[in-house]
């Protein structure tokens, strides 16, 4: 099946089985592979990307499923909100192994879109569902409270 | 009661007690070749005419910040241009070897304290170089030249060079064999906070960095393997045919771990898994269980074991004993989970191979995939990529998804990225091994400990591994006693033992190996022992240390905990641990709040001493993410065997922390001067010690098996 999808400002016409994964998509097809694969169940968070400005689990959404929404990943050299984040993720020094650390950013770039001004409790339970095995929780806490609180 | 010294432990992740380096020698520097026109010294920095510097580094960058740390020791000698040289990780090679014996492995947190003086003496030796061949060409005295941001000036005329610009000068050098390093405490870039090294951290966060996964070559294919989930089964028969008539799928092949699709891209090669039928041959493990394994352990421990340590007269100790604690623990097998993936890409071309492989020992993996090709190693192209986390799971001894890769990519025409699921990362084993520990001390009069004696059960990760010679002695596995045998504790007697357990389970070194299981158990009797005589337990811990360094962190997190004042409230708990490994003291003061059925870790406290911290950010980085690594084991993490098989899957049953599970942390650097140990590992075994203290402040209750279920 053929579908026209639009990823960071770009178009792309994609012949494609419909079931397959936004995921698999961007890494195998388009080589777009800052997006992670981690657990392929929706539960790591890894493959975090933005369609329009909500955060979902590239892993979990099929192509088929994605229509006309703009797709933002963390490849993107546009998204404000996203540039911001990379700023204070270097900032703070958040990085391990960084594998994690794409759909972390993603992710809060979600959060900080609909709510410029986390609580801690609200940076903490919009985050949950992200893990990173080398443990730079905190760093990433105080990544997104810097972020959003330059004004 | 005398001072003894500590027992040195033989484990290939903690032996590295010989702090192994290379002083540029003459035979070294003729190894450059002379057509060459970069420059190599030592093939550790590597000058371009158009003035790149590139530091080569042997050890994997898996998260532990070693890349920017041996390049911080390079430019404390070196004056280059920090955010414009590149790190480079190294091809295979001598010069690179480790100090676990001739071979590349980055693990037992050695990198820094193994690597640092060779490194600095490198950038010594170039330094010194480039200010002679400056000199020579102005025609002026060395000290009227220095070295700045990857140039070198002309202090009376301020005329500079490039680095690059003498490349052809230095190529017809001498290196150095003894430059001058300045001492560490006059170091003016290493023992100051850095970040990352901006290249890599702004590739990490773009999604530039090219992790193993992310390695995309021309023409490549994707492979996806179908394992047994019971351990030890094999392949008895397999049907196919369903599988072969799916769009996108190239071949499917028989390889000694499973059945392998070949595919255009890999989610289409996973799902042709569900399309394949396979009979196992499993009925000779099919029983296996954690209750079988207890009962086994159980059994094997009513007899005398292998002995770890035997000294004074425990004996009678316990049978003049005031008091006599015991205490049984449990610790489950644990799945080392990083968040990339296990795979490799080989493309195998006749007489010779290319290879991207994220593992944490390039020359074990090239050794495998070259014995499975049929390619000697010379004529493999090896490439690192970043990992994406480890923990010692990439340094796999027995090389399983090294060999799916060499097997898979084994006579095909293209390049293959073999690639596990989560699941196959779960289930495929190299766990942590499970251990049953079973201690008591005996208490005097005074509540002062007298003996202590344990017995130690597991699987040994080193027995028939090519570091058995060094790693398995005598019937003890070097990860049943360290920490254990070595304990800080200025104790009389002891009787300790080893059971070496079997089963087709294959287990490995996971984040700070044996010491997982060690600090856990000595630092929770002694906490018990110090209840029992009725002492604060920093203060029994103290009474009993000899060591200084151990005085000095213990009473430094007590200070920064406030822990004399601490609050007594309802369901809150303080508890502490200390815990010497890999060369570094670990002091952590953890608070806990407990809830009907749960807890959590509020607040940890932490005190190193490292001897000396090179990158006190990354030592800080590396300690709060240890602290949140334990905490996945002490809350959620075990691999329960039934039938065989793991019972768990993926990350909704193997649960690790989240962001809501880490507690706030504050971290103290003690520099002591003393011999410099690790840091990727020591942050995690006080914590797993210091919880379970917290816990029975808060709930009376002593928690001695893991994860910790409350209630």
């Amino acid at each position: 099946m053929s579908f026209k999808i639009k990823i960071n400002d770009k178009n792309y016409n994609l012949d494609i089985n419909p079931d397959t994964p936004l995921l698999w998509v961007l890494r195998d097809h388009l080589n777009l592979t800052g997006t992670k694969f981690g657990c392929g169940v929706g539960q790591c968070g890894a493959c975090t990307v933005l369609l329009d400005d909500e955060a979902v689990r590239a892993c979990q959404t099929p192509i088929s499923t994605v229509g006309n929404k703009k797709i933002t990943t963390i490849e993107t050299k546009t998204d404000k909100t996203v540039q911001k984040l990379q700023k204070f993720w270097v900032k703070e020094d958040v990085v391990q192994c960084g594998y994690c650390q794409s759909g972390q950013i993603m992710n809060a770039a979600s959060l900080v879109k609909t709510n410029p001004n986390p609580s801690e409790e609200e940076i903490i339970k919009a985050m949950d569902g992200n893990i990173c095995r080398c443990g730079t929780y905190n760093k990433i806490k105080t990544a997104i409270k810097a972020a959003t609180a330059e004004v | 009661m005398k001072r003894r010294d500590f027992l040195k432990t033989t484990t290939a992740v903690s032996a590295a007690y010989v702090i192994g380096f290379y002083i540029p020698t003459k035979s070294r520097a003729s190894e450059t070749k002379k057509d060459e026109k970069a420059l190599q010294p030592n093939a550790f920095v590597e000058i371009t005419p158009d003035n790149n510097i590139n530091f080569i580094v042997g050890q994997v960058e898996m998260g532990q910040g070693t890349y920017t740390t041996l390049a911080m020791c390079i430019a404390e000698e070196l004056n280059v241009d920090w955010k414009n040289i590149n790190i480079v990780p190294a091809k295979i090679a001598p010069v690179y070897y480790s100090v676990f014996g001739p071979l590349m492995i980055t693990g037992g947190s050695s990198s820094v304290f193994s690597k640092q003086l060779e490194m600095r003496k490198i950038g010594a030796a170039v330094n010194e170089m480039l200010i002679k061949a400056a000199a020579k060409k102005w025609k002026v005295r060395t000290y009227d030249v220095y070295t700045k941001d990857s140039k070198v000036f002309n202090k009376k005329t301020k005329e500079s060079f490039k680095f690059g610009d003498l490349v052809s000068d230095l190529s017809t050098m001498k290196v150095p064999t003894n430059p001058k390093i300045k001492e560490l405490k006059d170091c003016k870039f290493v023992g100051k906070p850095h970040s990352r090294h901006p290249k890599e951290m702004w590739e990490k966060v773009t999604g530039k960095a090219e992790f193993g996964i992310d390695v995309r070559v021309p023409n490549m294919k994707y492979a996806a393997v179908y394992h047994p989930t019971i351990f030890g089964a094999k392949v008895k028969s397999y049907d196919a045919s369903k599988a072969l008539k799916k769009d996108g799928v190239i071949k499917v092949k028989q390889i000694p771990s499973g059945i392998a699709v070949i595919a255009e891209h890999w989610w289409i090669a996973k799902e042709a898994l569900l399309d394949i039928d396979v009979v196992w041959d499993k009925d000779e493990f099919k029983n296996t269980s954690d209750k079988q394994l207890n009962t086994q352990y159980s059994k094997a421990m009513e007899k005398h074991g292998a002995s770890m340590r035997k000294d004074g007269d425990s004996k009678k100790a316990f049978e003049t004993a005031d008091k006599t604690i015991e205490a049984e623990y449990d610790f489950p097998f644990l799945a080392h989970a990083p968040m990339e993936p296990l795979g490799v890409v080989v493309h195998h071309e006749k007489n010779k191979a290319t290879v991207w492989s994220s593992s944490q020992s390039q020359t074990m993996a090239l050794k495998a995939i070259s014995k499975v090709l049929g390619v000697k190693g010379e004529n493999i192209t090896y490439n690192t990529p970043y990992l994406g986390g480890a923990f010692g799971r990439r340094g796999t001894i027995n090389l399983d998804f090294i060999l799916d890769g060499a097997y898979v990519s084994k006579d095909e025409d293209f390049p293959i990225m073999t690639l596990w699921t989560r699941e196959d990362d779960i289930k495929m084993g190299n766990y942590r091994p499970k251990y049953k520990n079973k201690v008591k001390v005996a208490l005097d009069k005074h509540g002062d400990i007298t003996a202590f004696d344990a017995k130690v059960a597991s699987q040994s990760i080193f027995k028939g591994s090519p570091f058995a010679a060094f790693g398995f002695k005598n019937g003890v596995d070097g990860a049943q006693k360290e920490g254990l045998v070595d304990h800080p504790y200025d104790i009389d007697s002891h009787d300790m033992q080893a059971f070496t357990m079997d089963s087709e389970i294959p287990v490995l070194w996971w984040r700070s190996v044996g010491h997982t299981q060690s600090a856990p158990t000595v630092e929770g009797i002694v906490d018990e022992a110090a209840f029992a005589a009725g002492v604060d337990p920093i203060e029994y811990r103290i009474n009993m240390l000899k060591d200084h360094r151990f005085i000095t962190i213990l009473k430094d997190v007590a200070k920064k905990a406030n822990w004399e004042n601490r609050k007594k409230e309802k369901n809150v708990g303080y508890g502490v641990a200390i815990h010497e490994s890999f060369g570094t003291i670990c002091a952590q003061i953890a608070k806990v709040r407990v809830t009907k059925d749960d807890f959590k870790v509020e607040k940890v406290w932490a005190s190193v001493d490292c001897g000396f911290a090179f990158n006190p950010q990354n030592v800080k980085n590396q300690i709060a993410g240890s602290i949140n690594f334990g905490i996945a084991a002490l809350k959620y993490s075990e691999i329960t065997i039934n039938n065989g098989e793991a019972t768990q899957n993926n990350f909704y049953d193997y649960k690790v922390s989240r962001i809501s599970d880490a507690p706030e942390i504050e971290i103290n650097i003690i520099n002591s001067g003393e011999k410099i140990g690790g840091i990727g590992e020591p942050g995690v075994p006080p914590i797993l010690a210091a919880v379970p203290n917290a816990l029975f402040d808060a709930t009376a209750k002593r928690y001695h098996s893991m994860p910790i279920k409350i209630g």
